[in-house]
């Protein structure tokens, strides 16, 4: 592997450096590496879109927790640590489950006042804490028997080295797994995550349990080697230390907030020569960090280095079934049935007692005006929406109806969004990769590990992408970031990606809206073979050619209700369709 | 008892006056530019500052050093949106998040050095001997504050409702993209949000720093009232704003003196926390996500 020869010589040169160094630098390389543990944490959180302002919160009860357990049972600190993280993970977990399903801004203001109301607790706590005087006293780290105490910087460093080697193993490898993918998914577009069967508030809640896990290993750590535990751990000046770490050292690689731990450790201490101004020009440094290089310093050192993309994987050998779950695609059940299904807005009626099903193998058309609610039925039917009443059955009559969209997509429903149908910033085989989300089963550790099961089903992910790719022509195209594709590409892509999870039941909502017509031909000739392979298409389109060339049947929605169901040539006679699309016409010609 | 009772409430109403000023300022700022302002206990801070220096050390008259400091808060504001978030309106919320740290390092240890960092009082012209209303005493200053606040609520609320930037805020709140395209120019609209944004801060320290004490890191515990104050609220919802910021006033009152004063600053978020147990988009229930 190219990444294990940098790897060993950074490690080679942390572990001669208490050799060279005086024990006040040793000392301060200990520090950076406790703030690397909760720094990491962090930003796993943040590659998921979730900024947390709490984190000391959880470094400090990580702290008190095995510092008080040492302190008044003798409890020894390595088991210790194993609670600390223990309780740090549950806090982080119950918090999770009351803020991370209103994610983004919501979650970093709670977590801003959860650190305040745990601060003040550790203040006002007197008989458990001793407030603001602090519990002085807290034993040194030991291996599991006060006979293995560490008793020298030296030792510290060592220890607190393997923590950190670990530490940014776990962290790497889950950010290049299949669940660091489901966190970029929800990060870049947290609706089509979910529409291909990314659980946003599942995924990022287990990174908060990871993150608060080795917040509460660093804090432990901190306790032991400073012997000191005071309500200042909760001081909100921690959390912004290691968010200036992770932001301005670089997210998304764990090297950011590595680099970051080192640097704005030292920084702090070297400027303690400009004594009052200490502060003033630190704010300063970090301002104009922001400012010019806002994707932090390990992004910008990387942009010095020319990159050249991985070679693409070999697409599977004998082509790719596009459904995966074979079950789905056989029997002659309908695949999905809208039963009297009824949406309001207030007074506004989107939807109006709307029923109508779809065959399997079918390619079914949903036509009407604009604002006939033919989106809103996508939005109903892939749990974007709730209904006011009526019923969704998908496949052998299973009720859809309650179902969020992630839970959809397990049922074999895909939609294709209309805009923003792609994550932006990944290029074109990562966008694909991340899609296929679905069809991988390995759990937490075979993923921290990667068993050679893991490592076979990555590969499987892979080949399939690139199939997907191949299939839809994008493979040229593969290594492009996604915003930088043409409008057609993106349409293309956005078809790979519903795609991706193998999906029974495809929705499409306007492929063809903008694209020219070589580009709608491309698009009704997939639509052709997707349906060959044994997928059922719903159809949103407003180019009629289009929606004549390739659907069997067509529904015909107008206000809110179906006013028309049948094959196309029924549908282009239908005189109450005319009434609806002509109507319009009338009035504007008079107007 | 009852006397008590309306004692506390009232005091607590003088403060959340200055919470709500506060949190507007906040919530306007989130909601149209998405920007979560870390420097805002700081502007807060600075309006306060200002009072000092003008009326304590310079002797200008207290209502007219008073509109000055708010008026230069503002100010401020709008450079430090011109010179700094302009930049970074591309980037992902907590770059600009970030930024709004740094600000707050720099300007409270820049006051530190120039300013003596020890609490002070502002000498308000004032009478120091209570007024007596009934059962309850209030002394002039406090009433000041409440009215001063609930005028600086009312003229911006107006100022929203009614002036054309106030209109192309609100169109900007609702679809900035949309507001581009009819024509608003949002650029100053950011400009000016963030100024007034700042500038209400500015005024909550005005009145809070007269009735209470002035020194570098008084914005701390109030940016943290603020966050509370908007989280309570819904964020990006002025009505929420003001009814969470009496509320929380209310409430710390209340707290700290029948329950206990060490944790009188936990009723905050111990109310955020029982919100979201309960009514998880804010006191009035309107979502901000999922257009």
């Amino acid at each position: 592997m190219s990444r294990a020869v940098p790897a060993a010589a950074v490690l080679a040169v942390l572990a001669g450096a208490p050799f060279v160094l005086d024990d006040y630098y040793v000392h301060l390389l200990i520090m950076s590496g406790i703030f690397f543990l909760p720094a990491a944490g962090m930003n796993l959180l943040l590659a998921g879109g979730q900024l947390t302002l709490g984190h000391t919160a959880f470094f400090g009860i990580g702290a008190y927790t095995s510092g008080l357990l040492a302190l008044q049972w003798g409890l020894s600190p390595l088991f210790g640590m194993v609670a600390a993280a223990a309780l740090a993970a549950l806090v982080g977990y119950l918090l999770g489950t009351l803020t991370l399903r209103l994610r983004g801004s919501y979650f970093v203001l709670v977590t801003i006042g959860f650190a305040e109301v745990i601060r003040l607790i550790a203040t006002n706590w007197i008989e458990l804490t001793q407030g603001p005087l602090g519990l002085p006293g807290v034993p040194p780290f030991d291996l599991g028997r006060a006979a293995f105490a560490l008793t020298s910087k030296r030792q510290y460093y060592y220890v607190m080295l393997a923590f950190c080697a670990v530490t940014y193993g776990l962290c790497a490898r889950l950010l290049r797994s299949r669940f660091g993918r489901a966190l970029a998914a929800v990060r870049q577009n947290e609706s089509l995550a979910e529409s291909v069967g990314v659980s946003a508030y599942r995924t990022t809640l287990v990174a908060m349990v990871v993150a608060c896990a080795l917040a509460g290993v660093g804090g432990s750590f901190y306790g032991h080697y400073t012997q000191f535990l005071s309500p200042e751990l909760f001081a909100f000046y921690n959390t912004v230390t290691m968010v200036v770490m992770v932001v301005a050292g670089g997210q998304a690689s764990v090297a950011g907030p590595a680099v970051g731990a080192v640097v704005f450790t030292f920084l702090p201490e070297l400027l303690r020569m400009a004594a009052f101004y200490r502060m003033l020009i630190y704010g300063v440094i970090l301002l104009l960090a922001i400012m010019f290089m806002p994707r932090g310093i390990v992004d910008a050192l990387q942009r010095l280095r020319r990159h050249t993309p991985p070679p693409l994987p070999a697409p599977a050998a004998g082509g790719e079934a596009l459904v995966v779950d074979d079950r789905r695609a056989a029997g002659d059940a309908a695949p999905l049935a809208l039963e009297h299904v009824t949406v309001k807005f207030g007074g506004l009626t989107a939807l109006s007692d709307v029923t109508f099903s779809l065959a399997r193998r079918e390619i079914l058309a949903l036509i009407g005006p604009n604002g006939a609610g033919k989106t809103t039925a996508f939005h109903v039917i892939t749990g974007f929406l709730p209904q006011t009443a009526g019923r969704v059955l998908g496949d052998a009559g299973i009720d859809l109806t309650t179902l969020p969209p992630h839970e959809v997509c397990r049922h074999g429903l895909v939609r294709m969004f209309q805009k923003a149908s792609v994550f932006p910033q990944r290029s074109a085989i990562e966008n694909v990769t991340m899609a296929g989300h679905r069809l991988g089963r390995a759990g937490f550790w075979a993923l921290v590990f990667n068993t050679p099961a893991t490592q076979r089903e990555e590969a499987a992910l892979a080949a399939r992408a690139a199939w997907l790719l191949d299939f839809t022509g994008l493979a040229p195209r593969a290594h492009e970031i996604a915003s930088n594709l043409s409008l057609g590409e993106q349409r293309l892509l956005g078809l790979a990606i519903a795609l991706a999870p193998g999906p029974a039941v495809l929705l499409l909502d306007e492929p063809a809206a903008g694209l020219n017509p070589a580009e709608t031909q491309r698009v009704m000739t997939l639509i052709q073979q997707i349906r060959a392979q044994g997928v059922s298409v719903v159809l949103v389109e407003h180019d009629m050619k289009m929606v004549m060339g390739v659907s069997d049947r067509i529904v015909v929605l107008n206000h809110g209700q179906k006013i028309a169901e049948g094959r196309p040539a029924q549908i282009q006679r239908d005189p109450e369709v005319i009434r609806a699309y002509l109507g319009a016409g009338e009035a504007d010609a008079r107007a | 008892m009852i006397a008590e009772l309306v004692q506390h409430v009232v005091n607590g109403l003088v403060i959340g006056g200055g919470y709500a000023l506060m949190g507007i300022g906040l919530t306007l700022i989130f909601g149209i530019m998405r920007v979560v302002n870390f420097a805002h206990g700081e502007f807060y801070m600075l309006g306060a500052f200002l009072l000092f220096s003008l009326f304590g050390s310079l002797g200008i008259n207290f209502f007219l050093a008073s509109v000055v400091a708010i008026v230069a808060v503002g100010l401020s504001g709008a450079i430090v949106e011109r010179v700094v978030l302009k930049r970074l309106r591309e980037q992902p919320v907590e770059i600009p998040m970030l930024a709004m740290v740094a600000l707050s390092v720099i300007l409270q240890n820049a006051t530190i050095l120039v300013c003596d960092p020890s609490p002070k009082t502002i000498r308000h012209p004032f009478s120091p001997i209570p007024i007596v209303l009934g059962p309850i005493h209030v002394v002039a200053i406090r009433i000041f504050a409440g009215a001063a606040a609930v005028a600086l609520i009312i003229g911006s609320h107006l100022f929203i409702q009614k002036t054309r930037l106030g209109k192309a805020m609100r169109a900007t709140f609702q679809d900035g993209e949309m507001a581009r395209l009819v024509g608003v120019d949002v650029d100053r609209v950011y400009t000016g949000t963030f100024a007034l944004g700042a500038a209400l801060a500015g005024a909550a320290g005005v009145l809070l720093g007269s009735v209470f004490w002035v020194y570098p890191a008084m914005g701390d515990q109030a940016a943290m009232k603020s966050f509370a104050v908007v989280i309570m609220g819904g964020l990006g919802d002025f009505l929420g704003a003001i009814v969470g910021g009496l509320l929380l006033g209310v409430a710390e009152s209340l707290g700290a003196a029948y329950i206990s004063s060490g944790y009188k600053d936990a009723i905050g978020f111990v109310v955020i926390i029982l919100l979201l147990l309960f009514r998880p988009a804010g006191l009035f229930g309107r979502r901000e996500r999922l257009r």
